[in-house]
């Protein structure tokens, strides 16, 4: 109480009372996700009373596990289909609207910037519903399913791959890319040479993070899928907690969560062990060249 | 619209979770196998399907179909022509089957393929509407597709059906008398009856009170409503299903009505289920039942046989209780198999349609998806001395008596189709 | 020569000036076709006419030809209740949620902003962790948590706090927003944590030196230059807690806790009240309008701040 009534006065110096909320709200948000990985080495059909350990639901089952469940890695594969594919086309798209927009001083620059921002703030409901009504009522040559999915993953998350993109050229600046078409480079060349090599950090960083949400998100691929074929991780979660799920379930969850936490510490690491070696390498390799 | 228990977003069962409990497949093969050999008997030759007899309305072709009820009967247009008596089978042919997932026997299919010498190929879709669509939109060719009974009129109507020659399907005489020509497609022009289920009240008997027992009760779903059963009551998640439930607690028998006071009426009534027992609403019966999370729920019949396979290890199948109307007085409906108009292997379709309703492949098919077929001798006591049903879900089949009694979801008008939908949302919103 | 070049920049006049237009043009195209199409779809669809033949919705590009039927049932619904409950029921759980959020929030990103001292980069891991664990997997374990025989009853009984098992998940509404609480935290943290730390602690110095007491010094410098930090935290906290409908169907499925975005969901995907749907998705997107752009302009400016 004294220490509570010396904070009250003085919280300057030992925020305790700050320091326990903060411990106790990373115990709150964290540790049920640690006791949902737990059970999913539960030696029972239990996901709430343990009864010892066992790989069981991984791949001791021979029928329910994750790996002998049909349906499980069904779901498994639908997401990451659905999250490289996504990578692989937001990609181009991504990087090429980054510099555009960066660039262009047009006419239509401001509402295209505009357009592929506003996903960022769209409610999830909103754009599933949408693309939803788009392919099921007014288009009639793509139908509900895993391309369906594609396309709203795509819609989605393009502008993640643009924001990101654009505060590394933001950084950059364009004096590197001055200095290249001084020395006589064609713009294509001196963005294909100088450029891209310097946004590869950022460009991998958000791929990595496009990733992580693809393979995590569940009202889009939900609201686009047409049946048990184009269920993802998420959605078979769902599915099987609104009915009876056994601890297969939480195996599955677990192995999506290595998978983002994979994705993540790329995302993290690898652009700096990539800028590390590269500053001011990029202009010297196109010194040579030339 | 009424929907199908299979259009759930993802039906986890699969033959090998039904399988799983040996205490009710031990004894099928062995004992359901032999008996009911024994049982069809030999398969007559008498070559000619039924008439068709009433004068029932007849919608054209390229028309509006119409709304087809027990007091309208429809006989369907014959548009195109069916195929010619005694066709030699197609050769090494694949068929190729639109279906509901999961919602034919494994075990079924690969009798046929060895019969026959052929492959067989479903092609599954999530709803009605999707099969309709896609049958409509002409994307795709199918030899055999299942259909609903308020859905067959409209694609005959669009012309994507074809009749079938009851030459070649002699086990037709095996189907339930009152299935014999149906309502919705007099003379049985384009369908054959495919499986039926009722929706009634499943429960758990060692959960509830023995005082409760629905059928004690003058009406079964005031189980639903007992108070003290609060937190694990739920109802279908569907509009249909459950205000028509609402519909018959109070009297209302006419299932499809269109009238809002009586829409609104059983709208009132499912809304009591929110205050007493803080009504859940699901689809996932035949796992809530078993795994205990529910004590009460209003089920499909085929759902509740499929239930026994859910039940976790060291729980006897002898908790599950499902209650129907004894009289037949419920809510039953049924689907059914037709040949598309684009069928590239009529004949083996046609031949597929006639194993099906061979009583002894019927049950292969039944051990795979827990949906009974319309046929006389598949009885309710077969399937129990048989072991295929445990004795106390015996209420979960249905008898060819009570089909005659019993009330079946139809197709609205888009106009009534809009009133429950409002009332549904009424209910769901918790206003 | 066009306007805003500069003769200092000659060599930029090599550039070609369709470059830059042609390279942002496949990622505009695509954002046109499913994004903006697809939006004017919902309401080309929401002012369309129902197909009587094949009971759908059959859409209307023409603004002139716009019915208003489908809105027209949206209004009887909030009239009667069927929508008007789960929008007031919304709007309930995600201003409550919010409020506690903040309560939650507040606190640990000051801690972690002020004192994270050498832990900073540990504790900005930590904070960062739910958001790449899925949402799905962290209601999954608090469904098991909650269950009757879960952790939560175990530890109650434990300390003799209940004698029986609290059903949690029978269709309270506390559990929903305790799980869109939960859910969601995470995401107002970050934002307010941007805020806090970027405040120049010299003002706050200036402010004890002159005398002000530690807890007025919050009220009059910290909380105003956090403002911002807490207006985008809401915005982008509230705005998928609006469209949420998953948190309450796994956490109640009771009709009791039904939230718009299950009327919205349900709508959408029955075939014949897309209509509805349609109109449902255009009030509540008008609805969250403010929230959207004032998100969109805050990290604008944010951006343009750091630049």
């Amino acid at each position: 109480m004294k220490r509570l009534t010396g904070w009250w006065k003085n919280p300057w110096r030992k925020p305790h009372v700050l320091a326990a909320v903060t411990w106790l709200y990373l115990i709150w948000a964290l540790v049920p996700v640690l006791i949902a990985i737990q059970f999913s080495f539960n030696k029972g059909r239990s996901r709430s009373t343990w009864q010892g350990f066992s790989w069981r639901w991984y791949w001791g089952d021979p029928s329910l596990s994750v790996l002998h469940d049909p349906t499980l890695h069904r779901a498994l594969y639908n997401s990451l289909w659905l999250a490289a594919m996504t990578m692989i086309v937001c990609a181009p798209l991504g990087v090429a609207l980054a510099l555009g927009l960066t660039r262009w001083r047009g006419y239509g620059q401001k509402p295209a910037n505009f357009l592929q921002l506003i996903p960022l703030v769209t409610p999830e409901i909103v754009i599933g519903s949408a693309l939803f009504l788009f392919f099921t009522t007014l288009v009639h040559t793509i139908h509900l399913g895993r391309w369906a999915q594609l396309i709203g993953q795509i819609t989605y998350n393009l502008s993640t791959v643009v924001v990101i993109v654009r505060g590394r050229l933001l950084t950059i600046g364009s004096d590197y890319e001055d200095a290249a078409q001084d020395l006589g480079a064609s713009p294509m060349r001196s963005l294909r040479t100088v450029i891209l090599p310097l946004l590869t950090p950022a460009i991998f960083a958000s791929l990595m993070i496009v990733f992580a949400t693809v393979i995590d998100d569940f009202v889009i691929s939900q609201f686009l899928s047409a049946d048990a074929s184009s269920e993802t991780v998420p959605m078979k979660i769902y599915s099987s907690l609104r009915a009876t799920a056994t601890p297969a379930v939480n195996a599955l969850a677990t192995v999506m969560l290595v998978f983002t936490v994979v994705a993540i510490l790329l995302a993290v690491y690898v652009p700096r062990m990539l800028r590390r070696g590269q500053r001011g390498s990029a202009v010297e390799d196109f010194a040579l060249e030339m | 619209m009424a929907s199908h228990p299979r259009e759930r977003g993802s039906r986890p069962l699969s033959r090998r979770d039904f399988l799983r409990n040996s205490a009710l497949t031990g004894t099928a093969f062995a004992v359901g196998g032999s008996a009911f050999l024994a049982a069809c008997g030999s398969s007559g030759s008498s070559a000619s399907g039924p008439k068709a007899t009433s004068k029932g309305t007849v919608g054209g072709c390229g028309q509006p179909p119409i709304l087809s009820r027990e007091t309208v009967p429809a006989t369907l247009p014959l548009c195109t022509s069916a195929i010619k008596d005694g066709l030699p089978t197609e050769v090494g042919a694949t068929l190729k089957i639109f279906n509901y997932a999961d919602y034919v026997g494994p075990d079924a299919l690969k009798a046929f393929e060895k019969q026959y010498k052929c492959k067989v190929q479903v092609t599954e879709f999530g709803s009605m509407d999707e099969a309709v669509s896609k049958i409509q939109a002409k994307t795709a060719k199918f030899d055999i597709t299942n259909v609903s009974p308020d859905r067959i009129g409209s694609l005959v109507a669009t012309e994507d059906m074809q009749p079938i020659n009851h030459s070649y399907i002699p086990n037709f005489k095996n189907v339930f008398p009152s299935l014999q020509s149906p309502f919705y497609d007099k003379g049985s022009r384009y369908t054959i009856p495919y499986t039926l289920y009722t929706t009634g009240v499943g429960y758990r008997i060692d959960k509830i009170d023995p005082a409760d027992d629905p059928f004690k009760m003058v009406d079964g779903t005031d189980l639903l409503y007992k108070a003290k059963y609060k937190g694990r009551v739920y109802v279908l998640d569907d509009d249909r299903e459950a205000l028509s439930m609402a519909l018959l607690r109070l009297g209302i028998t006419d299932v499809n009505t269109e009238d809002p006071a009586l829409i609104a009426k059983a709208g009132a009534e499912l809304g009591k289920l929110t205050s007493l027992v803080n009504v859940k609403v699901g689809i996932d019966d035949y796992q809530l039942l078993p795994s205990g999370q529910a004590w009460v729920h209003q089920a499909w019949g085929g759902d509740m046989i499929n239930a026994v396979s859910y039940l976790p290890k060291g729980v006897e199948p002898s908790v599950l209780g499902y209650w129907f109307q004894p009289n037949g007085k419920g809510l039953i409906q049924n689907d059914m198999m037709a040949i598309p108009k684009s069928a590239e292997h009529p004949v083996l379709a046609h031949h597929f349609l006639n194993f099906l309703l061979d009583p002894k492949n019927a049950l292969l098919n039944f051990n795979g998806i827990g949906y009974q077929q319309p046929l006389n001798q598949l009885t309710t006591d077969s399937y129990i001395t048989s072991g295929l049903v445990p004795e106390n879900l015996r209420t979960a089949l249905v008898e060819p008596s009570q089909f005659d009694h019993a009330f079946e979801e139809l197709q609205l008008s888009p106009q009534g189709d809009r009133t429950w939908q409002a009332q549904w949302r009424k209910f769901t919103s918790g206003a | 020569m066009p306007r805003g070049r500069s003769e200092s920049e000659p060599d930029r006049s090599r550039r070609p000036r369709w470059l830059w237009p042609l390279l942002a043009l496949p990622g505009t195209a695509w954002m046109v076709v499913f994004f903006a199409v697809p939006f004017y779809g919902v309401m080309a669809i929401a002012g369309g006419r129902d197909n009587i033949l094949f009971n759908t919705r059959d859409p209307r590009w023409n603004p002139l030809t716009w019915h208003w039927d489908a809105f027209d049932a949206v209004w009887q619904g909030i009239k009667n209740g069927s929508f008007g409950q789960p929008f007031l029921r919304t709007f309930e759980y995600v201003i409550v949620a919010i409020v506690v959020c903040f309560i939650i929030g507040y606190p640990v990103a000051y801690y972690v902003a002020r004192y994270g001292g050498r832990r900073k980069g540990l504790f900005l891991g930590l904070l960062l962790a739910p958001f790449w664990v899925s949402y799905l997997m962290r209601m999954l374990a608090w469904v098991n948590l909650l269950q009757d025989d879960g952790y939560v009853n175990s530890a109650l009984r434990h300390l003799h706090l209940v004698s029986h098992p609290v059903q949690w998940l029978d269709g309270r509404p506390y559990t929903v927003i305790f799980g869109l609480i939960y859910g969601y935290v995470p995401f107002l943290i970050l934002p307010l944590y941007a805020a806090l730390d970027r405040i120049d602690l010299r003002l706050l110095e200036a402010s004890r030196d002159l005398g002000v007491s530690p807890w007025r010094t919050f009220l009059k410098v910290t909380l105003p230059l956090s403002r911002q930090g807490m207006l985008a935290g809401a915005a982008i906290t509230a705005l998928p807690m609006f469209g949420d409908y998953y948190t309450n169907t796994l956490l109640s499925a009771s009709p009791r806790t039904n939230m718009i975005g299950n009327q919205i969901q349900n709508a959408v995907q029955t075939n014949s009240t897309r209509g509805i749907g349609a109109a449902l998705v255009i009030v509540l997107t008008v609805l969250l309008t403010v929230l959207m752009f004032y998100y969109l302009y805050s990290s604008n400016a944010a951006a343009k701040e750091l630049r």
